[in-house]
């Protein structure tokens, strides 16, 4: 197990490099003087030119390359223009809540999903696998913002069963929880869908094959068959999709964050955007490169646990 | 009559098309997705006609009046009305959504047949570019693009078309791998034509189909991407109408206006919903392996 994760680990190294270099030349190619961004064009040359020093935007482009990954490498993403706090205090300070959330979305999406797609697949055109089809369709369809300001309108302006706005600065874990739930239920809703899509369609595989025919066969109750025998065939794709949408569940995470006033990294996006605060933005989008590359670890990690064929291959 | 003979050569696919129509046509989910996108696109070419008002005219008298009959929608806290400006929003939400996925295509297919056509050192390359592109979610590669590039029109076209391009690139090179291993390729090649001539004449319509299940749904997230930078303040810079934007200026108003937020909403729901059917209709009807 121990060398698996080693060999992996090593694997993701050639990717987040390429993703870092793409960071590195996204934030340096764009057209136009970074300083007058930043300052405006009606600043002095000569506070640009102390702004290009600042930023290291004076040296050669390799030089600053360099110096930008030997920062990472040390856990250093650099300071914000605007406050000049370091980006790494900033970011910690709220990486908890948009963990939290998105594993509250995870959560939710497999305890819907997997049960809903297995039902689904079991009943092919029934009640279920119709309301099945119903829910990944509108999962699928609607963009988080959306389906975030219309959980809000029902839930908290006209029902009041949820506060508009999330108070998670909270000792009282009940109350915590209330914050959590409409955000949580929101992006869950993306999860639900991706996870019974793909479960119901590996259900429907596994019970035509004949380890299924010969389990019924030896008379085994159908609960058992369904439950054990194929639903764990079906684990491995169902694992995969998590893992593949664990990134667009962090991009809808930001947006959920934005809706629901959540503190995250999607309000630090968003402040970053507004104050061009082009440091801070750089830095966020290495944090949420380093995000997707551990989160596809995790997930081949995870084959091993769901598969023990996968650990000696 | 004289129109059928003429299209002699293109007898064969009018006998496979029968059975391809009635397996998409069959769960109906096809022929509603179309229905809806042919009214939206309608709705949007007509805007100037169908709209009751100048949707960038403001009322001072009328703000954030609740849905009447003189304004639908309601109107917004500038007094403008909403009906017209979901109806002008959908110009550009649909305008920005297809433009940007047709550019992906093109990059992307070509850029596809090619890494699978040649294979070898450009094959492994390109790959693995659309490997690390892929990684990272369109949502935010869209929002860091129109950031860094400013947000305009053209620019957010373009941001949309560079996030849709890998996912075409691998479609195309899948594609491509597997009909080169087909006979009639080797045809081609006995017969000398060029590898352009091969690409582009003889693989390239093979792989159209699956080209065009992505697209659909590609369009989707496209329109999605969007509104969704437009809500977050990166969209076609106000005062015009754009679905997202229409529901961020909603968004300050949610506790006492919420329609202004609920019917811009609804009409994105709407594309979404049509464009997914579409490409789940599509992917059944092109997907022989779908149990019938």
């Amino acid at each position: 197990m121990l060398r698996f994760i080693a060999k992996r680990l090593l694997l993701a190294l050639p990717t987040l490099w390429a993703v870092l270099t793409l960071v590195f030349l996204l934030v340096r190619v764009v057209p136009g003087d970074p300083t007058i961004i930043v300052l405006g064009d009606q600043a002095s040359p000569a506070a640009r030119e102390a702004l290009r020093q600042r930023l290291g935007l004076d040296k050669p482009l390799l030089v600053q390359y360099g110096e930008f990954m030997v920062q990472i490498a040390q856990g250093d993403l650099g300071r914000s223009l605007v406050t000049n706090r370091p980006i790494s205090t900033d970011v910690a300070a709220v990486l908890p809540y948009t963990i939290e959330l998105t594993l509250a979305a995870l959560f939710i999406g497999s305890l819907i999903g997997v049960p809903l797609g297995v039902v689904a697949a079991q009943k092919r055109d029934g009640f279920v696998d119709w309301l099945a089809r119903i829910v990944s369709l509108a999962g699928l369809s609607f963009p988080a913002f959306v389906s975030g300001i219309l959980l809000l309108i029902l839930f908290a302006v006209e029902l009041r069963w949820f506060p508009v706005i999330s108070t998670v600065n909270t000792s009282d874990p009940l109350e915590r929880l209330r914050a959590l739930a409409l955000p949580a239920i929101n992006l869950g809703l993306l999860m639900v869908a991706y996870v019974t899509r793909v479960t119901r369609s590996g259900m429907l595989k596994a019970l035509s094959e004949d380890y299924v025919r010969t389990a019924r066969a030896k008379g085994l109750p159908a609960r058992l068959v369904v439950w054990r025998h194929a639903l764990r065939n079906v684990l491995i794709p169902v694992v995969t999709v998590i893992g593949l949408y664990l990134g667009v569940l962090i991009g809808n995470a930001v947006l959920t964050e934005i809706v629901f006033n959540r503190p995250g990294l999607g309000k630090l996006i968003v402040s970053a955007l507004n104050q061009r605060d082009y440091a801070l933005l750089q830095g966020l989008m290495v944090v949420t490169a380093l995000a997707i590359v551990v989160a596809n670890i995790l997930t081949d990690l995870t084959y091993g646990l769901v598969d023990p064929r996968v650990k000696t291959a | 009559m004289s129109a059928v003979a003429a299209s002699a050569p293109a007898a064969p696919v009018a006998i496979a098309a029968p059975s391809a129509w009635k397996r998409a046509t069959r769960s109906g989910g096809l022929v509603i997705g179309i229905v809806l996108v042919i009214a939206m696109v309608l709705i949007a070419i007509c805007a100037p006609w169908i709209a009751p008002f100048d949707p960038d005219d403001q009322d001072v008298l009328m703000k954030l009046e609740p849905p009447s009959a003189a304004h639908l929608f309601g109107t917004d806290a500038f007094g403008r009305d909403v009906l017209s400006r979901v109806i002008w929003g959908a110009r550009v939400s649909l305008f920005v959504g297809s433009v940007a996925t047709l550019a992906g295509i093109l990059v992307g297919t070509v850029i596809g047949i090619i890494s699978g056509y040649f294979g070898g050192l450009v094959d492994k390359l390109i790959t693995a570019a659309t490997d690390i592109l892929l990684s990272f979610p369109q949502l935010i590669m869209g929002l860091i693009l129109v950031a860094v590039l400013g947000p305009s029109l053209f620019n957010l076209i373009l941001a949309i078309a560079i996030t849709a391009i890998p996912a075409f690139i691998r479609v195309a090179r899948g594609s491509t791998l597997a009909m080169k291993e087909r006979d009639f390729v080797d045809a081609c090649r006995a017969l000398g034509f060029g590898d352009l001539r091969i690409m582009f004449l003889h693989v390239l319509p093979n792989i159209m189909d699956e080209v065009v299940v992505m697209g659909s749904l590609w369009l989707a997230a496209a329109i999605r991407t969007e509104s969704t930078l437009a809500f977050i303040g990166l969209g076609v810079p106000p005062p015009t109408a754009t679905w997202g934007g229409i529901i961020r200026d909603g968004f300050d108003n949610l506790l006492d206006a919420p329609w202004l937020s609920i019917f811009p909403s609804l009409a994105i729901l709407a594309v979404m919903i049509a464009l997914n059917l579409i490409g789940d209709g599509l992917r059944d009807a092109t997907d022989p392996r779908t149990p019938q």
